[in-house]
């Protein structure tokens, strides 16, 4: 049985495909690849948040009894820290959907260049790794400032 | 029929925009949530005042369309890198097309209804 999953699993490394394993695991990769894996996972998250978010909100038809009943769901203590999970995972969608808009249009990719010993590749530099960075940053911002208004006097 | 089949160059170009728009749509409607206490902009009261101006209907009903575009194609490119063969993209370019347009109608009946349109 071991050795026919092992050729199955070889079988797919060969091929190329190695599904839902191979997207995320971020090992072998540098920043970039987990970029890429929190770009995806923040916009299925925020895609699950969205569709229940309108579905929250249609309650309003139905009364002030129902509205605020479904209120009460979210004006909890985990409420409010999976609400300031949805706006730091936004922040970081928003911010690093610039950058790779940015990439795609060429822009901060370097000049190519030779492929000189150790091969660091010149699309993957300083100016891309900052944007990471920044967009990682902006998150934590965020989430301060949801948690500050959300568990302040206001929330 | 063919004619009408949009090339992915122009997929991804619509999704970059979608992204864009939905990013200072989104951003209004949050503003809308903080010129008042957080609290008291989610009164029953607040909310339908909000639903009979005509200029925040349109900025939902755009939210719902832009955010369902740019979500829904985002989860059809995940799926289309996971596996690829022509079986597959096609359907679950129907697949995501359908949950796109009843997400939109859902939160479309919402607004026309909370609104008294």
């Amino acid at each position: 049985m071991g050795t026919v999953s092992n050729n199955k699993e070889n079988n797919n490394m060969n091929s190329g495909r190695e599904g839902i394993r191979g997207w995320l695991n971020p090992t072998r990769y540098g920043w970039e690849r987990v970029s890429y894996w929190l770009q995806r996972l923040t916009g299925l998250f925020l895609l699950v948040y969205f569709v229940g978010h309108v579905y929250e909100t249609s309650s309003l038809t139905n009364g002030v009894d129902a509205w605020n009943s479904m209120l009460e769901l979210t004006q909890t203590i985990g409420g409010h820290i999976f609400l300031i999970l949805v706006i730091g995972t936004s922040t970081f969608h928003t911010v690093n959907g610039i950058r790779l808009i940015f990439t795609e249009s060429g822009k901060g990719l370097g000049k190519p260049g030779r492929p000189d010993y150790p091969y660091n590749p010149s699309s993957l530099n300083y100016t891309q790794k900052s944007g990471i960075w920044i967009a990682l940053l902006l998150a934590c911002i965020a989430m301060l400032y949801g948690g500050m208004v959300l568990f302040g006097e206001g929330g | 029929m063919a004619s009408l089949r949009l090339r992915e160059s122009q997929i991804t170009k619509i999704h970059y925009l979608t992204g864009i728009l939905s990013l200072f749509a989104v951003a209004i409607h949050i503003l809308f949530r903080l010129i008042m206490p957080f609290g008291q902009s989610l009164s029953y009261e607040n909310v339908v005042a909000n639903y009979h101006n005509i200029f925040y209907v349109i900025l939902l009903e755009s939210i719902l369309v832009l955010i369902s575009i740019h979500g829904f194609n985002g989860l059809r490119i995940i799926l289309i890198e996971l596996k690829q063969s022509p079986k597959w993209e096609s359907t679950i370019t129907i697949l995501v097309l359908i949950s796109m347009i009843g997400v939109i109608a859902y939160g479309t009946r919402t607004i026309v209804i909370a609104s008294g349109l």
